[in-house]
């Protein structure tokens, strides 16, 4: 039974790794990390119902990680709304200023 | 009787050190003092030297002193005089032809603005020549036989704007730091295998002599060849000759005082006072003998074809040093030391008269020469006497010691007999061309020669009286050799008076000047006999048997080669490496800059697959 | 009065009084820095000088000794033995002099002297040169007498940084270049240095101390622990089980002991240095100024040496005597290396800097011969190479004042315009290649002297290099001094007096020391006597 959500959770957070990486929107890119929290929640969960030593912390665990993500996701697209501003653009590989 | 003055012997030397050290502080402002302060030196030094000489010559004890001059661990190394009836002898001829010498410089260099510089280097060369001859033990003659060395390099480049002076004086110090060197390993092989790491002559008599089989023959062997390496060197034997004639740079004086006289034959003086260690190995004395009797008539050869006059009496000190080395190789320390003392005084004579006429038609060329006898007539009365013991006319003193030589050769080798009579006849040849060529004939020369002035001239008597007289202290009859007597007491003196020989020599001699007078005043037998028959001959003389060129060709191409190429490896190969080293951490760095490019997703990347890496890792272990 | 002083630590510091006094200077007023500056390199010339009258070579120094623990941590207390109190790491400040440093130091407070005197031609920012000079001196200084490896290498590292700046300001066109490759080259030499020293520390430096009521463990770079650990490990082994029940901290094994002993012949090789890690002082010998040059090659080189001797060879004795075969090759590379590259340089300053390769060839031979006279010749070496290059340099500094060029092809017939600088160098020179009555001699006879006892045919090899020398000194000294003079050198004038000072007093000490070499080699005795007796003790003479 655990397995599988793993493996669910495995899926979801491959899927989200690989959009984090490999897509130039970032609003994409905000929803892929997004997808790897869930996929962290998901293994949260799961553990906290099938794990060796079940308890009710890992599901209100997860709940605090919904509640930072929702602030988080806030904040990101905050940025970007800026950023898109400024530069008229959100293609992530446009934003290097950091290095310069 | 005690030896009173042998005591102070070692104040002999410190007059002419005080001397070189007033005048280096204080001369270039005073002229004139410097020359006296010099000239003071060298006569008190001389009249001391004469005090110590008849001491030994009475019934004076020979005397040693030295101190320790560093301790090291268990092993001391001393420095220290000994006055011997050898050395009391050298001290004379050093001290004298060094004084007649400073006299002579006061009319030939008067004219030169560093004259206080000259003499200050002659008074630092007397001390340094009467140093190495008292020197008790051999590290103190090498200390001493350096200095002389480089002496001898500073007044060989005395005139230091000539290029030809300055290339003189840089081969005149290598050469013969060639053969220093030989003399150094001797020196360090003596000292790990003598006992006690003696090195005092007194000690190595001892222990070649008792031939107790102390140090094994070999090693004996190396030492002595090694030593005579040295003596090869400073005595401008062949192969080390070459530095000699182009020596001769350096003003005239210089060349009698140090190429002729005294520490060309310091070579002769340090095999003579190492004498046990040559009688300990045949091999050795067999070498010295060859070397020396090869060297006296090759550059007999080669004194023929030379037109410089400096150089012809140059070819012929090398000759005649040969001849020294030949006499101790062949066992006779008597005839080598003998032909020593009367050298130093026919070839001062002869070098100082060459000054005097160089100082005359100012050139050195004897083809612009001629006809001198009428106007120099002291200068080649002097000369002629000079020439005549060179050439071993009796009785002049060349004749007997080289007649000394040459019987002890008949009684031991004939084929050198042979040899030393052929370089006999050459060396009476060469003075002859040299002679008349000068002297005699029409002037050829555009200057108005005039005799010089007394100072110089007074010199010239002197070693020219020496040049008669100083045969006679060894008659080649018994009872009447005391040289040898006196300086091998104890030893017993066979001198085979063989009139034969003398009558042989003689003629040999008469020979060789007929020929010359032939040539080069009657004209009977025409000048370019030799160079019209036979041009490659002649070339071949003229050109030193293209010794120089060989050296060069040989020794100082390929080193200066390797230099260069070993600037290359050093420059690209091993800085390279360096180099290499420091562009690779660039270069590292460079591929850093590359992956910081500043895109988020590139680094999140990067991170993502350094963390696989290192969770294989981890994970793989376990199942390794 | 000074008995009851600590005479080191004041030898050491007393140029930091000058860097004082220079701080309240205005930047401007370059002679006041010069005489301030002079003044203090004078304080611990003066202060070695009574050093040296005060020491007793039998004794060899302990009087003098200075201790005082500096830096203290407690370490990893779950090893506590039962018994142990306490488990430290101690740095100690920790001063000695014996007869190898004594000789060093006093070239070093010399040769600063004569440096500081040379700086005359420096020509800008006079305030922050001299507070890098007095840095500079108090590393050096410090060096040669610190005791414990962790001060010793602060000393060290004080050297470097404090060179590094004076060769990056005052230098020459490239010298930013040469102070990069300068610090870049001899940091690495100090990294392996101290991986050596943290071995060391951490295996020889333990020392157990019992009191009363207390019984500690102690690692710490203590040199006379290190030595007495080293030359006798069964000492502290015996007492150590019983401590530590069985568990042994001090696992010394010969494999540790070897690769200490290579990695600080590497690191002190670089400083040396040895072929070939050569190539970076040519690089400073061009582009430093003249004075620190001087004092580059009069003293920093021989802090290579020192170090090697005084933790190499002092205390790895087995190691490098069966190492001793390649320390003489090497050292016979260096010799004829150094001369043969020597001989066909254009640059003067070259010539001198590949010389200078040649003649710590012959120290690396005075040190392979493990015996007394090699020993004892090696150090003389250093100690009379100091003098002459510092000499040579200062000559070639005043020099380039006047000609504004230092290629041999574009010099000659100095000796005309300038007949007293030109005496001097010609009798440098011949110092340099070794004559008799000059003090190069006695360095170079004493090497091959030992040498030949052991390694014959390398000493013979070697004596090539004296003619080697003799060439390439003659070449360059003859084309600069002798010959015609180019008609643009006619006006120069000779050496002032403040350069002729230091020039005559070098020379009195060459001189001094090649007449009467006894002066230096009564001091080193000692030591050395205490060396070879031990050597003999561990693996019989």
């Amino acid at each position: 039974m655990l397995s599988s959500y793993l493996t669910m959770a495995a899926i979801l957070f491959c899927i989200g790794l690989y959009g984090a990486l490999a897509k130039r929107n970032a609003v994409v890119v905000l929803l892929c990390i997004e997808l790897m929290l869930n996929a962290v929640n998901l293994n949260l969960i799961a553990f906290s119902k099938y794990g060796v030593v079940p308890s009710l912390t890992g599901q209100i665990f997860s709940l605090f990680t919904i509640t930072v993500a929702a602030a988080e996701v806030a904040v990101g697209i905050a940025i970007l709304i800026a950023l898109f501003r400024s530069r008229g653009t959100v293609e992530i590989d446009e934003f290097d200023e950091m290095r310069r | 009787m005690d030896s009173i003055y042998s005591q102070y012997a070692w104040l002999i030397p410190l007059f002419p050190l005080v001397a070189f050290l007033i005048i280096t502080a204080f001369g270039r402002s005073l002229r004139a003092t410097s020359i006296m302060v010099a000239l003071t030196g060298s006569l008190i030094a001389l009249m001391l030297s004469i005090l110590v000489l008849f001491e030994q010559m009475g019934s004076g004890e020979e005397f040693s002193e030295r101190f320790t001059w560093m301790t090291i661990g268990n092993v001391q190394l001393s420095m220290g005089i000994e006055v011997t009836h050898l050395t009391s002898l050298m001290l004379v001829v050093v001290t004298l032809v060094s004084f007649l010498v400073n006299l002579y410089s006061m009319g030939y260099m008067k004219d030169d603005e560093r004259i206080s510089v000259f003499y200050g280097y002659i008074a630092l060369f007397t001390f340094s020549m009467l140093g190495l001859v008292l020197s008790e033990n051999l590290l103190t003659m090498y200390v001493f036989w350096e200095l002389v060395g480089v002496c001898s390099f500073l007044l060989v480049g005395f005139w230091y704007t000539k290029p030809e002076a300055r290339a003189a004086a840089k081969k005149a110090f290598i050469v013969t730091r060639i053969g220093d060197v030989g003399l150094l390993i001797a020196i360090l092989l003596l000292f790990w295998y003598m006992p006690d790491h003696a090195l005092d002559f007194a000690s190595i008599k001892n222990v070649f002599d008792g031939q107790t089989g102390t140090i094994a023959e070999g090693i004996t062997t190396l030492i002595a060849i090694l030593i005579f390496v040295g003596a090869v060197g400073k005595s401008g034997q062949f192969p080390l000759h070459v530095w000699l004639p182009d020596a001769m740079e350096g003003p005239t004086p210089i060349s009698a005082l140090i190429h002729a006289a005294t520490m060309v034959a310091a070579g002769v003086f340090l095999v003579a006072r190492t004498y046990d260690i040559f009688e300990a190995s045949q091999a050795a004395m067999n070498t010295v003998a060859y070397v020396g009797a090869f060297t006296a008539i090759f550059a007999a050869t080669i004194g023929i074809a030379q037109n410089d006059i400096k150089r012809i009496l140059a070819y012929s000190t090398v000759s005649q040093l040969g001849y020294m080395m030949m006499a101790l190789g062949l066992g006779s320390l008597t005839g080598g030391i003998f032909h020593l003392f009367t050298h130093a005084f026919f070839k001062a004579l002869l070098f100082l008269g060459a000054g005097s006429i160089i100082h005359a038609v100012h050139t050195q060329n004897i083809q612009e020469m001629g006809g001198l006898g009428s106007k120099m007539k002291i200068t080649a009365w002097t000369f002629g006497i000079g020439a005549l013991a060179l050439s071993g006319i009796p009785p002049f003193s060349g004749f007997w010691s080289k007649d000394a030589i040459l019987s002890t050769a008949l009684d031991h080798n004939p084929l050198l007999f042979v040899v030393g009579l052929v370089a006999a006849f050459f060396t009476a040849l060469y003075m002859a061309r040299l002679f008349f060529l000068v002297f005699t004939g029409e002037s050829r020369s555009k200057a108005h020669a005039h005799e010089s002035p007394a100072v110089m001239t007074v010199p010239l008597i002197v070693l020219a009286v020496l040049a008669v007289l100083a045969g006679f202290v060894e008659l080649p009859w018994s009872g009447l050799g005391f040289l040898g007597g006196w300086l091998l007491p104890g030893e017993e003196v066979v001198h085979h008076g063989s009139e034969l020989v003398m009558v042989i020599s003689t003629a040999v001699g008469a020979l060789g000047i007929y020929l010359g007078w032939l040539i080069y005043v009657k004209g009977t037998i025409s000048r370019d006999v030799v160079s019209s028959r036979v041009p490659g001959l002649v070339k071949l003389l003229e050109r030193k048997y293209y010794m120089d060129e060989l050296y060069h060709a040989v020794i100082v191409v390929p080193l200066r080669g390797i230099g260069q190429a070993l600037q290359a490896v050093d420059d690209y190969i091993i800085d390279g490496v360096v180099r290499l080293t420091g562009a690779a951490a660039v270069w590292t760095g460079r591929a850093g800059i590359r992956m910081q490019n500043g895109q988020v997703q590139t680094y999140g990347l990067i991170t993502a697959i350094g963390l696989i890496v290192l969770i294989v890792v981890i994970v793989g272990r376990r199942f390794w | 009065m000074l008995a009851d002083l600590p005479v080191l630590s004041l030898i050491t510091f007393s140029p930091l009084l000058g860097i004082l006094v220079l701080l309240f200077l205005p930047k401007q007023r370059s002679r006041l820095l010069k005489v301030t500056a002079i003044a203090a390199t004078l304080l611990p010339l003066i202060l070695t000088f009574w050093l040296y009258a005060n020491y007793h070579p039998e004794v060899g120094g302990a009087e003098f000794k200075e201790l005082s623990t500096w830096v203290e941590v407690p370490v990893n207390k779950e090893t506590l033995a039962p018994g142990v109190t306490s488990y430290m790491l101690e740095f100690q400040y920790h001063m000695g002099v014996d007869g190898l440093s004594l000789p060093l130091v006093l070239l070093t407070a010399l040769v600063s002297l004569m440096a500081a005197l040379a700086s005359v031609h420096i020509k800008k920012r006079w305030k922050s040169f001299y507070i890098w000079f007095l840095l500079l001196e108090v590393g050096m200084l410090g060096v040669f007498l610190a005791r414990d490896l962790m001060l010793f290498f602060v000393f060290f590292e004080l050297t470097l940084i404090a060179t590094f700046f004076l060769i990056g300001i005052w230098g020459y066109f490239n010298r930013e270049k040469a102070a990069n490759k300068f610090l870049i080259y001899n940091g690495l030499g100090s990294a392996l240095m101290l991986m050596a020293f943290v071995m060391l520390i951490a295996t020889a430096g333990l020392t157990y101390v019992q009191t009363d009521n207390t019984a500690s463990l102690i690692y710490s770079g203590n040199y006379e622990n290190l030595l007495s650990n080293l030359t006798n490990p069964e000492a502290l082994v015996n007492v150590l089980p019983e401590m530590l029940g069985g568990n042994n901290p001090f696992y010394l094994t010969d494999g540790v002991k070897w690769a200490v002993f290579i990695l600080l012949l590497i690191a002190f090789g670089i400083k040396l240095p040895i072929f070939p890690f050569h190539t970076w002082m040519l690089k400073v010998h061009t582009e430093a100024p003249p004075a620190i040059v001087m004092i580059h090659s009069g003293v920093l080189l021989k802090m290579g040496a020192y170090g090697l001797l005084r933790f190499g060879i002092f205390l790895f004795p087995e190691q490098a005597r069966e190492w001793a075969v390649v320390l003489a090759v090497l050292g016979v590379i260096n010799i004829i290396y150094g001369a043969l590259l020597a001989m066909v340089q254009k640059e003067f300053k070259l010539v001198l800097a590949y010389s200078s390769i040649s003649h710590m060839g012959i120290v690396l031979l005075g040190i392979a011969s493990f015996n007394e006279i090699g020993l004892q010749g090696a150090v003389f070496q250093l100690v009379s190479h100091g003098l002459i290059s510092a000499l040579l340099f200062l000559i070639v500094g005043s020099l380039y004042e006047r000609t504004g060029t230092t290629e041999i092809p574009e010099l000659g017939g100095l000796a005309r315009s300038m007949p007293f600088m030109s005496g001097i160098l010609l009798v440098a020179g011949m110092a340099s290649l070794g004559l008799p009555g000059l003090s190069g001699f006695i360095g170079e006879f004493l090497s091959l002297l030992g040498l030949f006892d052991t390694m014959k045919w390398l000493t013979v090899i070697a004596t090539i290099g004296v003619i080697l020398t003799a060439v390439y000194v003659l070449r360059a000294v003859l084309a600069i001094t002798y010959g015609a003079m180019p008609e643009r050198f006619i006006t120069f004038k000779d050496a002032r007096l403040i350069e002729a000072v230091p020039m005559i007093a070098l020379l009195a000490f060459i001189v001094l020391l090649g007449v009467y070499p006894s002066v230096l080699t009564d001091t080193l005795q000692h030591s050395f006597d205490v060396l070879i007796n031990q050597l003999n003790a561990r693996v019989g003479g």
